[in-house]
């Protein structure tokens, strides 16, 4: 076990190394150069040179390269160009809140996807099944943004039940969490009924059933614990998406996270966040497939690390 | 005791009490955006300058009526040859830090903004126009300029030369663009990044202190979001009303929806190095087809004033000049004289932003369509904004803009802001902002007397003839100066939308419900 989580720590490296270069070669080949969007449109060709010598980029890109990566190496992302601050403080300013917006977001996916799939497997084509399904394709096709909106103008402006927008109390989170964790309710809802209605047709199930144990047990204990694998996976997968998703929802409810935050760096070009933010993602990305991984064997014992 | 008095006491008192407490709310203001750095010279965009200039203050200030007053400034004085400007500054002012407000303030202060290593966007506004700050005594400056230069007083009430503590600036190192420290009527209080700025009185203001104890700027990028706050109380002011939610904002009455004037102009430059706008029969062609009226009305929804002159009303050097009068006849006349008729027509590609300035892609459109009625074949292309700059401002043999959409905010209210980098020709791309490449040697002879002239009213005159020139040669197709509207909740009043898009809440007091 501890062995298989130490190899695994050592291939996020090379993984790592790999997306600092991607983004480091996609943010310059954009065009638009952050001197100018940071200087604006009064800019004159003095102060575009003070301002890229300042920063550095009036070097050649490989040098630009070696000194990142060596910085990075030694756990310091650079300075912001737009607010001119270090960008490991800009991350800790905005990470945080992405993470609440997300574990909420997921709880209402978890709360809400995993017993409708369930519901709607036990008792197929009945109403329940149909109610289910009919709402987890409503969830799916939504857009985001839309959704958002509709939410702010019914429950904040015509109902007062929540705030509009912001941080600060549990009641802010609700409207931003439902918003971003209605879709990936919608899919695990999916995943969850054919993951059970497949279980629940194997003939361990019957054998259980035959020898007259329970309904309830048959579904939680036998039928559940297996149809959770598949589960969990989109789980994990989904909880990256929702880091991504989370883009649109904090622009909607003014949430300041990594999303907002890295949207507004790449319209100014500011590419030092642009890299941090995205190296911070990639490692929450692989930290969370790595927990997913060992929670396979927490559920399947026929899983095992050596 | 008497009923009446008692009555009329108790009725007073409730008042007073009533109106105190609403003395001590917050204000909340909703923007776009999260200021980018509160640290003066490098507070670039509208929202970092907003929070800023309540911190901070300048040496002059320009009013949102259009004049350049003293501020930090007591008086001032040039010498004879203009090529000395004394500055006498108020005595007995403090930073928030306790500090001395005083003359070697003000120099570090300067000296700051146009040093290279802070590398501020704004370093062009003194350097090279001043040569030397001196000191005289505590709180008497002189600045040495190698030539007069009219516009200093003006480039003085840019906020980006606004007088912060040099004590803070020392102290607090990087940390300082994120605790400013000023004159001004608020003090920095804190900064959930992302969320809010929020500023306290200054209850030791050496000038008219402010009634509102607490301002607190939002960020909100949303435009939906921003007017749901509005609309649910959460905040008093929002910035930028999309035009479809006027009519519905306007129709609750607990909200006012203000219309201001901004000195943003919106224009396209043609490109003059290259056919065909190197013909001034086809700019003028294009000019006259384009039907700026209908577009203000249409498009805009009605906030926005066609322009007559390249700079906007509530300048310094303003004068109406007129402006090409919608006539497709006349503009079909000129094309044929030009050589293009509908055999062959004239064809280019217009640049617009999408989304840089109030309904930009629909203006283009709209403009699209009117010169389509003349015969020109004009194709819309859009580029992302960094891209766009990036493009528009290519040297002359790479540049591949032949009309483009751009806006210009005269910030400092002095037309040398909104002419000579525009129009003069050694502005051209990528030294400048004349990025149609644009050349009139009798203009540039104007420009350079309007910088160096001593009296206001022969700067005007100056000014005038340039900008008829200007009309004249057309290298812009005039189009019109945008209107900031904002949603004002009524519970406030005397808040004040600036034309340089600033947003002042020094002189905003709520009302109580007895005034409502």
């Amino acid at each position: 076990m501890t062995t298989y989580i130490f190899r695994r720590l050592l291939t996020v490296i090379p993984t790592l190394l790999g997306v600092l270069l991607a983004v480091f070669l996609m943010v310059r080949l954009a065009p638009g150069d952050p001197a100018q969007l940071l200087a604006g449109e009064f800019a004159t060709p003095e102060t575009l040179a003070d301002i890229r010598q300042r920063f550095g980029l009036d070097q050649p890109w490989y040098t630009q390269l070696g000194l990142y990566t060596l910085n990075v190496l030694q756990g310091d992302l650079g300075e912001s160009v737009r607010t001119r601050k270090p960008v490991t403080y800009e991350l800790s300013q905005y990470f945080p809140n992405t993470l609440r917006l997300t574990l909420g977001a997921m709880l209402v996916a978890l709360l809400i996807g995993i017993p409708a799939g369930i519901i709607a497997a036990i008792r197929p084509g009945t109403i329940f099944d149909l109610l289910a399904m009919l709402g987890a394709l409503i969830g799916v096709s939504m857009p985001v943004f839309w959704f958002g909106l509709m939410a702010i103008l019914i429950f904040s402006v015509q109902l007062g039940w929540f705030p509009v927008a912001g941080t600060g109390t549990l009641r802010h989170l609700i409207l931003p969490a439902i918003t971003l964790g209605i879709g990936t309710a919608a899919i695990l809802a999916r995943m969850t009924r054919s993951a059970m209605l497949e279980v629940l047709s194997q003939d361990y199930i019957r054998t259980a059933r035959a020898k007259g144990v329970a309904g309830r047990v048959v579904i939680f204990k036998h039928a559940l614990r297996n149809a959770l694998i598949p589960v969990v996976t989109i789980t994990g997968l989904q909880f990256g998406g929702l880091l991504e998703g989370a883009v649109i929802t904090e622009t909607v409810f003014a949430w300041p996270g990594i999303g907002q935050l890295l949207v507004g760096s790449i319209l100014a070009r500011d590419y030092p966040v642009v890299q941090g933010a995205v190296l911070l993602i990639a490692v929450a990305f692989i930290l969370i497939n790595l927990i997913v991984d060992l929670l396979y064997g927490a559920i399947d014992p026929r899983i095992r690390y050596d | 005791m008497n009923m009446r008095i008692r009555f009329w006491l108790t009725l007073g008192l409730v008042l007073l009490l009533s109106w105190a407490l609403a003395q001590t709310r917050t204000l909340i203001i909703a923007q776009g955006t999260d200021p980018t750095s509160l640290d003066a010279p490098l507070a670039t965009d509208s929202p970092s300058g907003t929070v800023v200039s309540h911190v901070v203050e300048t040496l002059f200030e320009y009013t949102p009526d259009g004049k350049i007053v003293p501020l930090l400034v007591e008086r001032y004085s040039f010498s004879s040859d203009r090529k000395t400007l004394t500055l006498f500054l108020r005595k007995g002012i403090k930073f928030h830090d306790g500090t001395d407000f005083n003359a070697e303030a003000v120099k570090f202060n300067l000296e700051r903004l146009i040093s290279p290593e802070l590398a501020s966007s704004f370093a062009f506004l003194l350097r090279g126009r001043v040569s030397a700050f001196e000191v005289v005594d505590s709180h008497t400056l002189r600045l040495r300029m190698p030539e007069p230069f009219a516009p200093v007083l003006a480039h003085l009430s840019h906020g980006s030369t606004a007088i912060q503590s040099p004590a803070a600036i020392r102290r607090l190192g990087t940390g300082y663009r994120d605790n400013p420290v000023g004159t001004g009527p608020y003090k920095f209080d804190r900064w959930q990044k992302g969320q809010f700025v929020e500023l306290v009185r200054n209850e030791e203001y050496w000038g008219k202190k402010p009634a509102i104890e607490r301002l607190r700027f939002l960020a909100v990028p949303e435009a939906t979001t921003r007017m749901a706050l509005v609309e649910t109380g959460q905040a008093h002011v929002a910035v930028r009303v999309p035009p479809q939610d006027v009519q519905r904002l306007s129709a609750r009455p607990e909200i006012e929806v203000v219309n201001t004037p901004s000195v943003r102009t919106i224009f396209f430059y043609f490109n003059q190095a290259k056919k065909p706008f190197d013909d001034v029969r086809v700019r003028k062609a294009i000019n006259h087809a384009i039907n700026k009226e209908e577009i203000v009305k249409f498009v805009l929804g009605g906030f926005g004033r066609p322009s007559d002159a390249p700079i906007s009303p509530g300048i310094f050097g303003y004068t109406k000049i007129g402006s090409y009068e919608y006539n497709p006849n006349l503009a079909r006349q000129l094309l044929a004289q030009a050589g293009y008729n509908a055999q062959n027509p004239l064809r280019f590609t217009i640049h617009s932003p999408n989304g840089r300035y109030l309904q930009d892609i629909r203006v283009a459109e709209a403009v699209q369509s009117q010169l389509r009625a003349v015969g020109v074949q004009a194709q819309i292309q859009t580029l992302e904004w960094g891209a766009y700059l990036a493009a528009s401002n290519q040297p002359r043999d790479r540049n591949e803009f032949q009309m483009a959409m751009l806006g210009w905010g005269t910030v400092t209210g002095d037309a040398d802001y909104g002419l000579f980098g525009l129009f003069h020709s050694s502005q051209q791309a990528p030294n400048g902002f004349n990025r149609g490449f644009y050349a009139n040697p009798r203009l540039d002879r104007i420009l350079e007397q309007a910088r160096v002239a001593t009296n206001p009213q022969a700067r005007q005159q100056l000014y005038r003839t340039a900008m008829q020139i200007i009309y004249n040669d057309a290298p812009w197709a005039f189009l019109h100066s945008e209107q900031q509207v904002t949603a004002i909740r009524r519970e406030v009043q005397g808040f004040i939308v600036h034309p340089i898009e600033r947003l002042i809440a020094t002189q905003a007091s709520f009302r109580t419900s007895s005034q409502r």
